[in-house]
């Protein structure tokens, strides 16, 4: 009797250690590989060695792109103001509303996330370039780029307004960015578009808000992103949007990923839309 | 002694089983997922590999002889291509038994769970793809 509980806990053990053996071990085969060619489970091995100093630059697989990229933590919302919530209750989220009911304008039409929001949904692959003055974040999902200013300048101060002056808010807002050390680039954005929703579910922003990045070179394949945003107007406390880990994507290439408009409209047409909203949805 | 050991396994197991969504992506809210509708015998009618939602068209025959159009949704190309799916995993004509969780409006739509092929291959939904509901990618999504 002894010895069947100490083999059972053996066998299931060993189930589960090759088990996390079998996904921790690069899958890439023998056949031949195309350097045009994005192949998803191919994993970046290890850390790869120390961070480059000063260096964001190349391909990166991010959360549920199957690189094994550590899992995202998620948004940690403070209280709304009156005005906040206000806003908020407008906002039917998908995850609680479904296509059918829901009134995201990116599920429903293809609108663009916006930043922030951008940087933590789909967000599956992503890559880094640097030039003397700016870095850009080029996003697979949407074929979207985003500049951050690195020659010293501040942020604008009148987006939105009125004035001749005025800037437009943008849907990825004005970026700066700087070195805070060897490894960790910091980036402030303001000036968003107040149409998009800051998260997938359903907290505005103002246009005001004030959006900070912060990415962490952890290895040469690990890449730490976390965000957070102040935005008095509809929160009375800092928001955490969350954490969002990539790694190395060994031949550097990413696979289409986009929203279509008339493929969308098809599947709210054939799909989203008949399937209807879960009746106890209603907010 | 053996008995806490034997519930710690259990609870490893459990800890590494098929996680089931709560609200991720749009969750399976509008579907029932308490046991899915089969379709012996389907005829797939197209396959469409779009985002965001590949869609499966089907002519199912009931017992009666009415045929009915179904239209079932899957998981992102994106993650379904980590289980193996491409854009002609599925063609027109194809006759399969699928799995699907109907909507709750009773219309014949609803969230893919698994397909079985004539020769016995199944393959799953991503986030719907475990036979009680849950996700059936867990070891390839991260």
């Amino acid at each position: 009797m002894r010895n069947w509980y100490t083999g059972a806990i053996a066998g299931v053990a060993g189930v589960l250690v090759l088990g996390a053996l079998a996904a921790a071990q690069n899958t890439q085969n023998n056949a031949p590989r195309s350097p045009w060619k994005y192949y998803p489970m191919d994993r970046a091995i290890g850390d790869g060695g120390p961070a480059p100093k000063r260096d964001l630059s190349g391909t990166w697989a991010g959360p549920a792109s199957g690189s094994g990229a550590p899992r995202q933590k998620p948004e940690v919302v403070p209280p709304l103001t009156p005005l906040g919530k206000q806003l908020f209750d407008r906002h039917k989220p998908i995850g609680k509303y479904s296509p059918g009911g829901t009134n995201d304008p990116h599920t429903r039409y293809c609108d663009p996330f916006g930043f922030p929001q951008n940087m933590t949904q789909e967000i599956r692959g992503m890559t880094i370039a640097t030039t003397p003055n700016r870095t850009f974040v080029m996003l697979q999902y949407m074929d979207l780029w985003r500049e951050i200013w690195t020659d010293g300048r501040t942020l604008p101060a009148n987006v939105g307004g009125r004035g001749r002056d005025a800037h437009d808010p943008k849907y990825n807002g004005y970026s700066i960015g700087r070195w805070e050390d060897d490894y960790t680039f910091v980036v402030d954005t303001t000036g968003l578009a107040p149409e998009t929703w800051a998260t997938k579910s359903g907290y505005p922003h103002t246009v005001e808000a004030r959006v900070q990045e912060r990415f962490h070179r952890d290895s040469k394949n690990d890449l730490t992103l976390t965000l957070t945003m102040d935005d008095p107007k509809f929160y009375t406390g800092q928001f955490f949007l969350g954490e969002v880990h990539f790694r190395w994507i060994p031949n550097q290439q990413l696979d289409d990923f986009t929203c279509i408009p008339s493929e969308v409209q098809l599947y709210l047409k054939e799909m989203g839309d008949p399937a209807g909203s879960d009746p106890s949805a209603a907010r | 002694m053996k008995l806490k050991l034997l519930m710690i396994v259990v609870v490893l197991a459990g800890l590494v089983a098929i996680d089931r969504p709560l609200f991720a992506h749009h969750g399976a809210a509008a579907f029932d997922m308490t046991k899915p509708i089969v379709l012996k015998g389907a005829t797939v009618t197209e396959f469409l590999w779009i985002n965001p939602h590949p869609l499966i068209k089907a002519d199912f025959k009931d017992d009666q002889g009415n045929v009915q159009h179904w239209t079932m949704e899957m998981g992102s190309t994106v993650s379904a291509q980590l289980l193996g799916w491409t854009r002609t995993t599925l063609a027109f004509g194809d006759v399969v038994t699928l799995y699907v969780w109907q909507a709750k409006t009773k219309a014949p739509v609803g969230r893919f769970n698994k397909v079985e092929f004539s020769d016995g291959t199944v393959m799953r939904d991503t986030q719907t793809g475990a036979d009680d509901g849950g996700r059936a990618d867990t070891d390839v999504r991260q």
